[in-house]
């Protein structure tokens, strides 16, 4: 068993790191300043094939496995994490495309989004208590020829700047998530509306909205999947992408512990440098072996997902381990560098807010608990 | 469509290199390789003109065992094929030794229009390698070259001197090596990095290359390497006023033999 | 005063969060008051001025009325008077409102604290009077080279005539861009390190005493935070509090005080976080009061948490208003309830998803990460507890005093 990554998940992982410094360091502050979308970054990610890491090489992607990918999503993440979640929800959307599209469907989206030229987003979540129940819930009629989509999708991350949706609409509003159904739309169909930019405390950078779908009418061609098999398939996307997530979670920790020793290296009080506390030292002793417990049960998760094994375990575990962990890495990194931990002219509170994004629980029956539970023999 | 080699040596990163504290030796041992950073710019100006111009990159180096770690990593930067040449001597040579290790294999691997080369390693920056190479060859060198381009079999350079820069020009074939300023290696994307793994690559056995073993040593025996610390004096004038302060310095200055 | 229960007739039935169960019928008047004073001027207006990071003069304006920058004043000197139990109710309500306007107040009863401790009649009388107008202090101790080690501060107090010449540089002072009175550290004896510190009043229109520039902070951004520039700053020597050299001793009973306030506001910004959970909860699943054991659960350990926080204060503040020792309770109240605040904030976040992350509950995770820090850090704090704990008990202490 070799815990070390392979020559090629190394060189990846190099890539981008040196796309990190030259690209992402320069403007991780004003990116969080501003919010802007930093297009220019994604279509040098796309150029350097990060855009299309997963997808098989016949649709223009790079062909490398989920160990790189989730490398490539650390890296990025210590520098700028915003731009490793555009990368993540826009990854996993042409990542459900590539698992459950038809030929055609495969052929007429997955090129141009390992391109870059259209950016990928996952709309699951709903302000009601589960997708597909609730009045706002978004609901799939059928008719002739199709569908009509009526209904609001909340929280969805690249909104806005995605070309085309994955999105899951119930067909049967009495058997809600039940009858959750994936389907393929693009961004620019009629009856779309993409609502205001949600305030978000940290990961600015990547835009977040609810969508209103107002009598949106979709052909037969854009089912994706089988019909009614929606809640299996977005169980599996969201799987997939948490690990994803971890790895954001596990850069920015391994960031701030980088950043937090370097300081109390040369912070002197008392005479010393803080570094030789050992109330610090426990502090960052803490933070850097959750970082490194963590990326070790990611990449094993991340792993399976490349052997194409059963993962959803491991990814659940993972989720769980860092829902309890992962945003106590900043409050703790925050602690070590006290004063210059709390004030934004340094990197640390920035990490703090991006680090909470990281790990959140979206639907509550995402407990991870409950499959960790079921697993156990 | 010139035919380039570029040479490259794989040495240890230096910010992972630790200095022990208690005897200031060097603790490698957690030390990832890279190619050299000069080598670097030497690959990415030798892709850069087959790009324009047609041709072929190949690649060659020297090292211990650990230099098939670098194969996927040159691989990834442009070249078409990787050379080389793994032996423990490596871990002892000096410029002289591994100039005489690069030309033998240079004469088994046969004409090339340029040699390419960082100006100094990483590690030891003896920037001898590449004039040695030249003289063995008996070839032309170019050194600290800051900018260069080929037409025909003709190459004109830049090179970047302490005092002056000197515009040169000389007909193929010639080794060159080449400053950073020269160009900023791009990164590579992953595609390239995959495509690495179908590249060949190709071992030329030390054995095959005709030397004597006295070849192999350096005429120079390293006695040790220590690690470099700045010691702090801290030492912190009170003087009454600035004039008197200034005056203690530059006393303290003076019995260092410093002003 | 006496404690009455809730089963007292003279008690109305209070709200079921009140805590009202030992607070005496003054005690709950004045938290209802400022209960009633947060849900007006705090709560609109907190989330504007956390986007901004605006300071809020109106919140000045409107607490003239009530006194209650004054309350930490005692009655003699026109102010409120407040034990140190009701301070702390007051503290909780604001912190529940906003912990950066919290922080406003909490900090200027911190710089009054020194010149309670170590002013006369007439410092005292000087001091105080701004803030039963609503004029705020500002505790001037750390430096960029003296944080958790304040002794290590290096501006200079010079002597000269009647006077003190102050030369440095301060750093992180709450509220020193609105300041009208500050108390600020010194070193009149350089040469005696920390034992060379005095503690001076200096009043803001006092040329030499420049506001530097204001920190953009993580959270408690409405809070004024900023940079002091000394420089040949001329004070009378009656601006002296105590005597030379008595600095850091002032300065550590100031914290001493003043730490529970902390302890306070945490307790305040806590309860809002698992308030505004539950609301969230609520909307999300209508109609179902037990939204399932995982979820369920975690809110219960969020409810535990700030109930204990609230009984460790309050403990803390019974004690010190009977006069009793409380210095580790203190401590133990600052470290626990600000550890508490930041727990019950961060887990509030991450049970909401993406609605935590873009609602309020954002906010008061930001604002909690201070609460560990300022007011000595709980690595200080911890300091002083252990060595609390870790004391022989009162009996073996006599016996080995007895074996010598």
């Amino acid at each position: 068993m070799n815990f070390e990554l392979t020559e090629e998940q190394q060189l990846i992982g190099q890539s981008a790191r040196d796309f990190a410094k030259q690209y992402l360091d320069p403007i991780a502050v004003e990116v969080d300043r501003t919010g802007e979308f930093p297009k220019a970054i994604v279509q040098g990610l796309a150029k350097h094939d990060f855009m299309g890491l997963l997808l098989p090489e016949e649709f223009g992607g790079a062909g490398a496995g989920y160990v790189s990918y989730a490398e490539v999503i650390e890296t990025l993440s210590r520098s700028l994490p915003a731009v490793a979640s555009i990368m993540n929800n826009h990854s996993i959307a042409a990542y459900v495309i590539q698992n459950w599209g038809t030929n055609e469907q495969k052929k007429q989206y997955l090129p141009h989004m390992a391109k870059g030229e259209l950016l990928g987003a996952l709309a699951i979540y709903e302000r009601g208590p589960m997708p597909g129940i609730g009045p706002d819930a978004l609901v799939a009629t059928k008719q002739d020829g199709g569908y009509v989509l009526n209904g609001k999708k909340a929280f969805v991350r690249n909104a806005g700047e995605a070309g085309v949706y994955v999105l899951f609409a119930t067909t049967d509003p009495a058997a809600g998530p039940k009858a959750l159904t994936a389907f393929i739309v693009k961004a620019d169909t009629a009856g779309i509306k993409v609502g205001a930019r949600l305030d978000t405390m940290g990961l600015k950078g990547c835009p977040i909205a609810d969508i209103t779908f107002e009598k949106v009418v979709v052909k037969e061609s854009a089912l994706l999947g089988p019909i009614n098999q929606g809640l299996a398939i977005a169980s599996k996307a969201l799987a997939v992408a948490s690990v994803a997530e971890a790895a954001q979670t596990v850069g920015i920790g391994q960031a701030a512990v980088e950043h937090a020793a370097a300081y109390a290296k040369q912070r002197v009080q008392f005479g010393k440098p803080v570094f030789t506390l050992q109330a610090i030292q426990t502090l960052l002793a803490e933070v850097a072996t959750d970082c490194h417990m963590a990326r070790l049960g990611l990449r094993n998760a991340a792993l399976l997902i490349e052997e194409d094994k059963p993962f959803e375990v491991e990814a659940a575990m993972i989720k769980s381990f860092l829902v309890r962990l992962g945003s106590k890495m900043l409050v703790d990194t925050c602690q070590v560098e006290g004063g210059f931990g709390y004030s934004e002219s340094m990197p640390l509170p920035r990490m703090f807010r991006d680090i909470a994004g990281t790990n959140l629980l979206d639907a509550p029956a995402d407990f991870p608990e409950q499959i960790i539970a079921a697993s156990i023999k | 469509m010139p035919k380039c080699l570029v040479c490259y040596k794989w040495t240890l990163d230096e910010q992972d290199i630790r200095i022990k504290p208690e005897d200031l030796s060097l603790d490698s041992s957690r030390a990832k390789g890279k190619i050299s950073d000069f080598d670097r710019n030497a690959i990415e100006e030798a892709t850069l003109i087959v790009e324009k111009q047609g041709g072929a990159v190949d690649a060659l180096s020297y090292g211990t065992s650990t230099v098939k770690q670098s194969l996927k990593d040159v691989l990834s930067r442009g070249p078409e094929k990787a050379y080389w040449v793994a032996d423990n001597s490596a871990e002892s040579a000096d410029a002289a030794v591994t100039a005489s290790v690069l030309a033998a294999a240079i004469r088994k691997l046969g004409q090339y229009d340029l040699i390419l080369c960082g100006e100094g390693s990483s590690d030891l920056f003896n920037q001898q390698t590449a004039p040695r190479l030249a003289a063995l060859l008996g070839l032309p060198c170019l050194s600290f070259v800051q900018k260069m381009s080929v037409e025909g079999d003709t190459v004109k350079a830049t090179r970047k001197l302490e005092e002056c820069e000197e515009a040169v020009t000389v007909k193929g074939p010639v080794v060159i090596s080449v400053l950073s300023e020269i160009n900023k290696p791009r990164i590579p994307s992953l595609r390239q990095v995959l495509g690495a793994a179908k590249k060949p690559n190709e071992e030329i056995k030390i054995a095959d290359l005709g030397l004597t073993p006295e070849q192999l040593l350096p005429k120079a025996a390293r006695r040790s390497v220590k690690g470099f610390v700045m010691k702090r004096k801290n030492v912190i004038y009170k003087e009454s006023s600035a004039a008197d302060n200034v005056a203690k310095l530059k006393g303290s200055l003076a019995s260092e033999g410093l002003c | 005063m006496s404690i009455l229960t809730v089963d007292t007739p003279a008690v109305k039935q209070p709200a079921k969060d009140l805590a009202v169960n030992i607070l005496t019928p003054e005690q709950l008047e004045i938290k209802q008051a400022a209960r009633a004073f947060v849900a007006k001027h705090i709560i609109p207006n907190a989330d504007k001025y956390d986007k901004s990071g605006e300071f809020h003069p109106f919140l000045l304006e409107a607490s003239k009325a009530s006194k209650v920058f004054a309350m930490a004043v005692p009655k003699e000197f026109g102010g409120l008077g407040y034990d140190a139990l009701t301070q702390a109710l007051v503290l909780e309500e604001w912190g529940y409102g906003c912990a950066g306007m919290g922080t406003t107040l909490a900090a200027s009863v911190l710089s009054m604290d020194s010149v309670l401790i170590a002013g006369n009649e007439e410092q005292k009388r000087r001091y105080f009077a701004p803030m039963i107008n609503a004029e705020i202090g500002a505790f001037g101790l750390t430096e960029p080279g003296a944080g958790s080690d304040a002794g290590a501060g290096k501006s200079t107090a010079t002597k000269a005539g009647d006077e003190y010449v102050l030369n440095g540089t301060k750093c992180w002072i709450t509220n020193g861009g609105f300041a009208s009175v500050f108390v600020i550290y010194a070193l009149t004896d350089p040469a005696a390190g920390m034992k060379g510190i005095s503690a001076f009043i200096v009043e803001r229109d006092r040329k030499g005493l420049t506001i530097g520039a204001a920190d953009h902070k993580l959270g408690i951004r409405s809070s004024s935070t900023v940079e002091l520039l000394l420089k040949d700053l001329h004070i009378p020597a009656s601006n002296l509090l105590g005597k030379e050299g008595e600095g850091m001793k002032i300065a550590m009973k100031t914290l001493d005080m003043a730490r529970p306030a902390i302890a306070a506001l945490s307790v305040g910004l806590a309860q809002r976080a698992l308030d505004e959970c539950v609301k969230q909860v609520q909307t999300r699943f209508p109609g179902k009061p037990f939204p399932g054991q995982t979820l369920s659960f975690k809110l219960a350990d969020m409810g535990i948490q700030v109930e204990a926080a609230r009984n460790v204060l309050h403990n803390a503040m019974r004690l010190r208003d009977i006069g009793a020792p409380y210095s580790k309770e203190s401590a133990i109240s600052k470290t626990f309830c600000s550890d508490v605040a930041m727990q019950v904030t961060s887990q509030a976040v991450t049970l909401m998803g993406s609605q935590g992350y873009t609602s309020d509950l954002s906010k008061y995770m930001r604002d909690s990460k201070i609460m560990q820090i300022y007011e000595g850090t709980n690595q200080i704090q911890r300091l002083v507890i252990s060595r609390a704990v870790l004391a022989p008990p009162p009996a073996a202490a006599a016996a080995q005093k007895a074996g010598k």
